[in-house]
């Protein structure tokens, strides 16, 4: 049921001062045997060289990884401390799946308004080619059986218990836990349940990857992104892509369904590694270091979804959390000059777009009085999204929070009007993460 | 609703016919031993006139449950049922299966074990029973009639605590070739098979070639059609099977205990055996969203009010396994 959101609270503001991450790299490229502490290091050092903040005590840095060692308990702080920020500054780790990022960004904005820190940067790293691979259930069990025996006997008689195939290393998967289908598969169930073809998914890959190419030759980048390992652009993007080839690939997901399978390794986003860290700060820290204002950090919404036993889709929670998000500041869709939502899959964006347009749903799921509304398609992912620029999951937040800044600080200065960003990210376990950015 | 639960005999008073007579056992049997006597047993057991049940009921007054907490602890984890001192009507079906089988492998009763075909099963949990609590568990046969390949019959089993009924659970087995006591036809002899299209799955499930071993060696059901493909094949299967109960056990451990609440019902109705290994695609929805196609309310109290339906059928293909029902009591 709807419920009238209660006023927002007055709080001094949270601005976005800049962001910086490294180029995303396809998995087992250019950034294999590089850790997430490497990265997200890499991505914290060219945000403190591009701001000055060497040897400054800064709030909090905040962030996360969703493929962690467990060595990484503190991946953060670690980072802090290999970077040259002062040490005293402090750190913790976040993980909520793909909303990762952007939930660090919730995190630390939420304590500049209210007045605990200043300053802070959030952000996100993740590797899938220096992914943790464990050990089996089994042979965990009777490594910890051992450990905990008293007696040589009682150690070995644990150790008996191992098996050849127990020996066999767990690599991670993006399986949900509770349904065991892949988050592709979820994706394409929630596909086939909305109809959406597989023209359209293409086109939206085709726009992210034309849309991104000409992001990074008008150097839209250039202070977004700081070169890693030799690698200076994102090398998932294919600016030479066409509808025609993004036709012929073959089905990757939803093929055992009984309707026709239509998402493809291009119009799904690769697994990708990578890292991205944002700058937030009071107003106050901001002017009187004469660092740039380029946003402010609005709000947030998330939200969650019934997904188990499919009354709804995996990744349709920003379809709910949206709404919430806008109705709590007076705003409605046509108020939005720039959609940036988070390519899972060219059919997520779709998915959602689907969903709002769709009276009935809206009424009955999200308790509106009719449909939400119909995005202007020419406002959509403008700079490119996940599709061509892949998405390690936690860095895929930040890389979109700088994104947002920087777009709606030029449009604003452009129109002397203010701008605003609906920044939607989806994520595994039926969460989903939406922010609302306007220029300062 | 599926059509699964209208067919079942599952009378709400408690206890066997009142024909029958009590038959107390100091403890529930080991499967083993029954095993080995059902299976030298079943060769001498062929058709030849109308079936004729015993009229007993086996009846253990007092099991201590107090000693089942590792058996627990391998079968929830075995099924996917969270850690709970609350026994899950999938695991008061093994513990009373024993005696079920005590009365199958009985001399007098008529139909062989080896080879009867589950054809489904209803058990409904009237009130919860917790790990330590005493027990006392009955078992009979009742019920032989018409089924168009033979006989059914429908082997129950009560478990109570303090005298009260906590669960009754029916399994339906088929004899094939066998006559019924009134030697009458079965009604749907020429039932028409049913159109059916796989609903969206909302969850896939692989299954290895290990599983029937692994739910044998929890369930203590080591029927060879299960645990190998020899044994299998002996039985004109070309792989091993998967047990039916644990694919049951798993849809209700995937409802689990805060959708399906303290009192439940359980149905499931077998359709095609799950050959191993396997994928299988399965759908465990709310009955309301499966009956108004995926709109069965916006607040998930309203959708689970109404239970769950759930089907299971060979990823990517119309071989259906089973369906069933959770529905809260």
């Amino acid at each position: 049921m709807s419920t009238t959101p209660s006023p927002v609270p007055s709080t001094r503001e949270a601005v976005i001062i800049g962001g910086n991450r490294i180029p995303f790299s396809r998995a087992g490229k250019k950034y294999v045997r590089t850790s997430n502490q490497d990265m997200f290091t890499a991505a914290l050092e060219g945000l403190v060289a591009r701001f000055g903040l060497q040897g400054e005590r800064l709030g909090e840095v905040v962030g996360g990884a969703v493929l962690k060692h467990s060595k990484n308990f503190n991946l953060i702080r670690e980072s802090v401390l290999g970077s040259s920020l002062s040490p005293t500054t402090p750190a913790y780790d976040v993980q909520q799946a793909c909303a990762t990022g952007l939930e660090a960004a919730i995190a630390v904005t939420n304590k500049i308004k209210l007045g605990q820190i200043e300053s802070a940067i959030a952000g996100g790293t993740d590797t899938v080619s220096d992914a943790p691979i464990v050990v089996s259930d089994r042979l965990r069990a009777a490594l910890l059986d051992a450990n905990h025996a008293k007696t040589t006997g009682a150690k070995l008689k644990a150790l008996a218990a191992i098996r050849p195939k127990d020996l066999a290393p767990v690599s991670p998967s993006t399986g949900e836990p509770r349904t065991h289908l892949s988050m592709g598969e979820h994706q394409a169930i929630t596909t086939a349940k909305w109809g959406i073809s597989r023209e359209a998914q293409d086109e939206i890959a085709f726009n992210s990857h034309q849309n991104l190419a000409r992001a990074w030759e008008s150097g839209f980048f250039d202070d977004l992104v700081t070169p890693f390992r030799g690698l200076t652009r994102d090398d998932n993007l294919r600016p030479d892509t066409s509808l025609e080839k993004l036709a012929k690939l073959k089905p990757a997901f939803g093929s055992s369904l009984d309707t026709a399978a239509t998402m493809t390794a291009g119009n799904s986003t690769p697994l990708t590694d990578g890292a991205s860290a944002v700058l937030f700060a009071s107003r106050e820290w901001a002017e009187e270091r004469d660092l740039p204002v380029l946003a402010k950090f609005v709000d947030a919404e998330t939200a969650a979804v019934d997904f188990v036993h499919g009354h709804e889709g995996l990744l349709m929670a920003p379809a709910a959390a949206v709404p919430r998000l806008l109705a709590r500041h007076g705003l409605t869709l046509e108020d939005i000059d720039f959609f940036e939502i988070h390519e899972a899959f060219a059919s997520t964006v779709l998915t959602t777009l689907a969903a709002w347009e769709d009276e009935e749903y809206c009424r009955t799921e999200l308790g509106l009085d009719g449909a939400f509304g119909k995005i202007d398609r020419s406002k959509l992912n403008v700079n490119g999204s996940s599709l061509a620029a892949g998405h390690p999951f936690a860095a895929t937040g930040g890389r979109i929070i700088a994104t947002a800044a920087k777009l709606v600080a030029a449009k604003a200065a452009e129109t002397g009007q203010p701008a605003r960003a609906l920044i939607s990210v989806c994520a595994a376990g039926g969460l989903g993460a939406v922010a609302l950015v306007e220029s300062a | 609703m599926t059509g699964s639960a209208d067919e079942v005999t599952n009378a709400p008073e408690a206890g066997a016919p009142a024909s029958y007579g009590v038959s107390e056992l100091a403890q529930l049997p080991k499967l083993g031993g029954l095993f080995t006597k059902g299976v030298a047993g079943s060769a001498g057991k062929r058709p030849k006139g109308a079936v004729r049940l015993p009229e007993v009921t086996y009846r253990v007054a007092g099991v201590d449950t107090a000693g089942e907490a590792a058996h627990l602890a391998a079968y929830q984890d075995l099924v996917g049922e969270p850690s709970s001192e609350v026994l899950p009507a999938g695991f008061l079906h093994v513990l009373a299966f024993p005696l079920a089988t005590a009365v199958m492998v009985r001399s007098d009763f008529p139909l062989p074990l080896l080879g009867l075909v589950h054809l489904r099963n209803v058990a409904r949990v009237l009130r919860p029973v917790r790990l330590g609590e005493t027990i006392e568990v009955r078992a009979w046969a009742q019920d032989a009639r018409a089924h168009r390949r033979g006989v059914q019959v429908d082997l129950v089993a009560e478990v109570l605590v303090d005298g009260d009924l906590a669960y009754r659970g029916v399994s339906t087995y088929l004899a094939k070739g066998f006559t019924a006591p009134d030697g009458a036809a079965a009604p749907d002899a020429e039932a028409p098979r049913e159109e059916w299209t796989a609903p969206l799955p909302t969850a896939r499930w692989k299954l290895g070639s290990g599983t029937g071993r692994a739910y044998g060696a929890v369930s203590g059901d080591l029927n060879p059609i299960h645990t190998s493909n020899l044994g299998a094949k002996a039985f004109g299967f070309p792989r091993a099977i998967a047990h039916g109960m644990y694919s049951a056990a798993r849809a209700l451990a995937e409802v689990g205990p805060a959708l399906r609440g303290e009192t439940y019902e359980w149905t499931v109705e077998f359709l095609k055996p799950v050959l191993l290994p396997s994928t299988v695609d399965v759908a465990i929805r709310y009955a309301a969203d499966a009956a108004a196609g995926g709109a069965g309310g916006a607040q998930r109290e309203d959708r689970a009010a109404t239970g769950f339906v759930y089907d299971g059928w060979r990823s990517g293909k119309d071989t259906r396994h089973f369906r069933g029902t959770i529905t809260p009591l």
